[in-house]
């Protein structure tokens, strides 16, 4: 699964985009790989309790944005991470 | 009345008068303060068909009870007048210490109106306003103009002017000061017709507050709030953030919108411009945020460093077809020394490439840039303030300009109401297709705000007409509410239900006992009001839409539209009727 960073956790990341391989196609666990694939986003990102986001982050299934850990990403699908303030 | 003074200052520029003006503390917690006190302002002192660039347009500075109190980010004021641009009410934001140096006048507002006999200087001391000639002035940018002021009149002033391009009456001139700018609506241009290069403001008397204690400990609180996640993104990118997440997914509008992405996206985004061409960051006077980034150019040309926002970015880079960052850094930094909202400048300036492209011509022997070119638009952005050659056109914006160069070119002029369309492609985002479409000052996102819902899970892409116009609304009346308290729509994310705790920190601040309801219909009766302006205005339904090329792209328009116009209580032709104006307790 491959997830692309947007804005402050591509400057953590220090990379456009990371692939995961979650062990299900949730965004819980998509989530917690992400963690344990970039340790940098622990904190700022990701809790590092739950490993879920932090407020402030979302992520979006292309156009389809969602804070929802049981959504299921679709096979081949890109996972994009990005601030919940979309403004500007 | 704590928070406020409960009085405007009123300055007649033909005349050389000035008058304390009363305000009643019924109408202030009506409308607030900001936003919403200069449009109440407008609404009462601006005649009927009172030509834009002409003596009896009231050019309306106005403050709020938040503004001084030590409250993050709540140092702005709001400008107001009729815009030149759309000819319906203009109102604009800007930051930092000239709002707290006009709440410490002893007003919660400052109106001008007439206009000077040769070029002058406001001088606002306190309670006392005078008026100095200003020739040395002309010609100067707004940083070098308020530099000049305060090394004559002292450092405790802080100073607004406008730079060339308002001096010239540029359609899209905006006002300077601390750096920031009241950008859109060419409120500028309305200060220029005025013969007003500045307005220099210095005072000591800040109204009490009434619970100071508890209104500290809050502000305190709201403080720890705005350092977290919710603002990092501005804190640590800025809104230039925004460009490659809107490429990414398709909203980033190119080439005067006849594309939806842009090949040269990535040497734009604001991550890779922060590495390569930042510099540091600045914030604006009592705020917690600093989401102002600068950044430098790092080419073998000219070295510029300057500020710059998603909206320029996009403006003066994508939409003109320009790739190269150190490009659009010289762009920008002109604009802010010119006094140009950068939004316009580079809107206009793409439909003179549409035109170009075409092959319709705008003005016989003179150079119109193409798509891409640069040093095209560092040349024709100077054309515009000097009102040289094409410039003379192109400094009427888009609407007017395609209406005199005719030859379809209205079908490209991408702007609502006159004023140009921001960086954010409705086609995509139909929640903010309506809210572009029925803003009252025109294609504004900031003023409507529906971009939250298009981008957030708030509605499902197969959301009812009915949900979507409610949607737009609430974020319609949020932002109004926003904006009248002056408090930066940056820290949205740090309130879990922002009318509730605006209205703690409301009744902190003024002893009034407030409730989110009351703030709540306060952002609605905000909006309201502005649409009446409109509708005194001249306004008709018509004036509700997008521009051509994308209207065919949203086909549930006119039915949001008409949604909408029920959802606010409307007639179905978009007028008010009295019953709503009661039901909203107007003024």
């Amino acid at each position: 699964m491959r997830v692309e960073l947007f804005g402050v956790p591509r400057l953590l990341a220090g990379r456009r985009a990371i692939e995961v391989e979650p062990p299900s196609p949730t965004l819980a666990d998509a989530a917690r790989a992400l963690g344990a694939a970039c340790p940098a986003l622990v904190g700022p990102v990701l809790d590092p309790a739950s490993g879920w986001l932090v407020e402030g982050y979302t992520f979006a299934l292309e156009t389809r944005f969602t804070r929802d850990p049981a959504a299921c990403v679709p096979p081949r699908a890109s996972v994009l991470l990005v601030a919940s303030q979309a403004g500007g | 009345m704590h928070g406020y003074h409960g009085r405007y200052l009123r300055v007649d520029l033909t005349t050389g008068d000035a008058a304390d003006e009363p305000l009643e503390e019924q109408v202030l917690r009506q409308v607030v303060g900001g936003v919403g006190l200069a449009s109440y302002l407008l609404n009462e002192l601006c005649p009927v068909g009172a030509e834009p660039l002409g003596p009896a347009n009231p050019l309306v500075l106005a403050t709020s009870p938040f503004v001084g109190t030590g409250i993050t980010t709540a140092a702005k004021l709001a400008v107001a007048a009729r815009s030149p641009q759309t000819g319906f009410v203009g109102d604009s934001l800007s930051s930092s210490y000239l709002a707290i140096n006009l709440k410490r006048t002893g007003f919660d507002a400052l109106v001008v109106t007439g206009r000077a006999a040769g070029p002058t200087l406001l001088v606002v001391d306190g309670p006392v306003a005078r008026l100095e000639p200003a020739e040395d002035l002309l010609g100067l940018a707004p940083a070098a103009t308020s530099d000049a002021v305060r090394a004559r009149f002292g450092t405790g002033f802080r100073v607004a002017a406008v730079g060339l391009a308002g001096e010239r009456q540029v359609r899209y001139a905006s006002i300077v000061n601390d750096g920031r700018l009241a950008g859109r609506t060419g409120a500028g241009a309305v200060m220029g017709s005025k013969n007003l290069k500045a307005i220099a403001i210095r005072g000591d008397r800040l109204p009490t507050v009434a619970e100071p204690r508890r209104l500290a400990e809050a502000a305190r609180a709201l403080a720890a709030r705005s350092l977290g996640p919710a603002t990092a993104k501005y804190r640590e990118l800025g809104t230039a953030a925004n460009l490659a997440f809107f490429e990414r997914i398709g909203v980033l509008p190119s080439r005067n919108w006849a594309d939806g992405g842009f090949e040269g996206a990535g040497a734009l985004a604001g991550e890779t411009l922060l590495v390569e061409h930042g510099v540091d960051r600045h914030a604006c006077a009592a705020c917690t945020v600093g989401c102002d980034h600068h950044y430098r150019t790092r080419d073998a040309g000219p070295a510029v460093e300057t500020r710059l926002e998603y909206e320029t970015l996009f403006a003066l880079g994508p939409l003109c077809g320009i790739a190269d960052p150190n490009a659009v850094l010289r762009a920008a930094a002109r604009c802010d020394e010119l006094g140009l909202d950068a939004i316009s400048t580079g809107a206009t300036i793409a439909w003179a490439m549409e035109c170009r492209k075409r092959g319709v011509s705008l003005c016989r022997g003179e150079h119109v840039p193409a798509f891409g070119d640069a040093d095209g638009v560092l040349n024709t952005i100077d054309a515009i303030a000097r009102r040289a050659g094409v410039g003379d056109l192109l400094a009427e914006g888009t609407r007017r300009a395609a209406e005199v160069v005719g030859q379809g070119s209205a079908e490209w002029a991408m702007h609502v109401k006159g004023l140009e369309m921001p960086g954010y492609d409705p086609r995509k985002l139909p929640t903010l297709a309506l809210g572009l479409a029925v803003a009252t000052r025109g294609a504004c996102h900031n003023r409507s705000s529906a971009y939250e819902v298009d981008l957030s899970d708030r509605l499902g892409d197969d959301a009812s007409i009915d949900a979507r116009a409610r949607a737009a609304a609430e974020t319609e009346d949020g932002a109004a509410l926003l904006d009248s308290l002056t408090l930066c729509k940056f820290l949205r994310g740090c309130f879990r239900d922002l009318p509730a705790e605006a209205a703690e920190l409301y009744e902190l601040v003024t002893g009034l006992p407030t409730t989110g309801v009351d703030l709540r219909r306060a952002g609605a009766r905000i909006v309201n009001l502005k649409k009446l302006f409109n509708i005194r205005q001249g306004w008709t339904r018509s004036d509700d839409s997008l521009p051509p090329r994308l209207r065919a792209d949203v086909p549930d328009l006119d039915a949001l539209i008409a949604a909408y116009y029920r959802v606010r209580g409307w007639n179905a032709d978009g007028t008010i009727p009295a019953s709503t104006l009661q039901e909203l307790a107007f003024v």
